[in-house]
């Protein structure tokens, strides 16, 4: 190797993209030629300035903290986990050319059988419910509750719940008038098997009581048929899975559930006051439209969040 | 809606602690793009957010850095796009002419090979930054910049003399010795 092709190569053997023969060739040849070894020197003390001149060049911590806040909003918006879940072909399908005309149709859809439902059953009764939702329903009572029987910090329900169900929004607020004498620990939505619930957990003394919500759906009746509900509210229904006492109230579209570990007799009596603003809030929500929906409810939650500052 | 509240939270800090590691070196060649601290702050920003958004495709174990600068500089040349801007042209010409090679100056202050370095034409300058700086492998660069490594080896061999011979002048006027 001479010096020409010694300073050639010089660059690559600092960034260590030389082969291991080459690298011997190089190390041999700045051995005996002080003049090579001098730029070697250079090289690597300009290279070694430049990086510590660029390393002067950090992002500030206001941008670090400010990005790390954008994260965390993306990671926990509904648009980010649609956007990080969803193929192509789904996002093309959700863009407004598609949805708008489809959305239009289901609304129209929507209101033609309200209006039928409204006029050709004003009076049927509440159909029994199905051992499934009641078993589902004791299922999550033991599963989740428990977990929040001890929480010192209160979770309260987010308004973020309305995604998955408009009338879940606020529930813990507009269930506060019938809980007295209990505490909340916690108002969250969940799946524990197949059903999605929202879920009111709350303790009086060293009892557990639970409060669900949940849709009124084929399954959850015991005829297997969606049956249509009278407009006047269906009386309460007592039942027992194991230890746990549940009370249930139906409303057109909702079946509002209180589960605890109380006496049957106990228990009916908490239900009944601890459901009854909870079944009347949801069934007045059920009776609205979907256009007047989003306003009225709207209206409902800023005005018992008013009263809670006051 | 917990358990999956948690999952996420768990996404996130996984995502953090392996990519915000290199988020000041995301913005040193942010810089040098942009040319500005405001909007390569926004490009870093725009950067990570991307990559969060991908970040369920990114294989574990492979190389998280160059995933990163390949999708910072995919967001900069759809912005450029975005913005009608034109990218600079290669100037190839000003290293065809480097009939010679320079000495390598000693004794220039951290400012004065900085600045020797913001006067490159930027095709030149990307590629020295990441290599002699931010020590990525020319297969790497060459990954990143989605160019061959022949061209990545050629730009930095050009771009070294440039800046060599922007130094011996600078050492010159100023009356520093040169090596040889």
């Amino acid at each position: 190797m001479d010096c020409r092709n010694y300073k050639e190569l010089l660059d690559s053997y600092l960034c260590q993209e030389l082969a291991v023969e080459t690298n011997h060739q190089m190390l041999n040849h700045a051995e005996y030629c002080p003049k090579c070894r001098a730029e070697m020197a250079s090289r690597r003390n300009m290279r070694d300035a430049l990086r510590r001149a660029c390393f002067k060049e950090c992002l500030s911590q206001t941008a670090l903290d400010r990005m790390r806040a954008q994260l965390h909003a993306e990671a926990f918006s509904l648009e980010s986990s649609q956007k990080t879940n969803a193929p192509n072909w789904l996002e093309k399908l959700f863009s407004p050319r598609i949805l708008v005309p489809v959305f239009s149709v289901i609304v129209v859809l929507a209101i033609g059988i309200s209006v039928y439902l409204k006029t050709s059953s004003s009076q049927s009764k509440a159909s029994p419910l199905s051992e499934l939702l009641l078993t589902e329903a004791a299922s999550d009572h033991q599963k989740c509750a428990t977990h929040f029987a001890l929480s010192t910090e209160v979770a309260f329900m987010p308004d973020s719940a309305e995604k998955y169900d408009e009338v879940y929004r606020g529930l813990d607020l507009v269930a506060k008038s019938g809980a007295s004498g209990l505490t909340l620990r916690s108002a969250h939505v969940c799946k524990p098997d197949n059903r999605q619930f929202a879920h009111l957990v709350y303790t009086r003394g060293k009892n557990l009581i639970s409060l669900l919500v949940t849709k009124r759906d084929g399954k959850s009746l015991q005829t297997g048929e969606l049956t249509p509900l009278g407009t006047e509210l269906a009386e309460l229904e007592e039942s027992t899975n194991g230890a746990l006492s549940i009370g249930a109230r139906q409303t057109s579209k909702h079946i509002v559930l209180v589960i605890s570990d109380l006496p049957q007799p106990e228990n009916e009596k908490l239900a009944k006051t601890l459901a009854l603003p909870v079944v009347e809030h949801i069934s007045r929500i059920d009776r609205l439209t979907a256009h007047a929906l989003n306003l009225k409810h709207q209206n409902i939650i800023a005005s018992m969040r008013r009263r809670e500052m006051k | 809606m917990i358990r999956s509240k948690e999952l996420d939270q768990q996404k996130l800090d996984s995502f953090e602690t392996q990519a915000l590691g290199y988020a000041d070196q995301l913005y040193r060649v942010a810089l040098r793009l942009c040319r500005n601290r405001e909007k390569a702050e926004d490009l870093v920003q725009e950067t990570f957010l991307q990559a969060w958004r991908s970040f369920h495709r990114f294989e574990l174990g492979t190389n998280l850095r160059a995933w990163l600068y390949k999708i910072m500089f995919n967001v900069h040349y759809s912005n450029q796009r975005r913005d009608r801007l034109q990218l600079i042209p290669t100037e190839e010409t000003i290293a065809e002419t480097l009939a010679y090679d320079p000495p390598t100056p000693q004794h220039l202050t951290e400012e004065e090979i900085l600045a020797a370095l913001e006067k490159l034409p930027r095709d030149f300058q990307i590629p020295i930054l990441l290599a002699d700086v931010e020590e990525l492998s020319y297969r790497e660069i060459a990954d990143v910049l989605e160019i061959p490594i022949g061209t990545v080896m050629s730009r930095l061999h050009r771009g070294r003399k440039i800046l060599r011979t922007d130094l011996v002048k600078y050492a010159r006027e100023a009356g520093y010795k040169l090596s040889s």
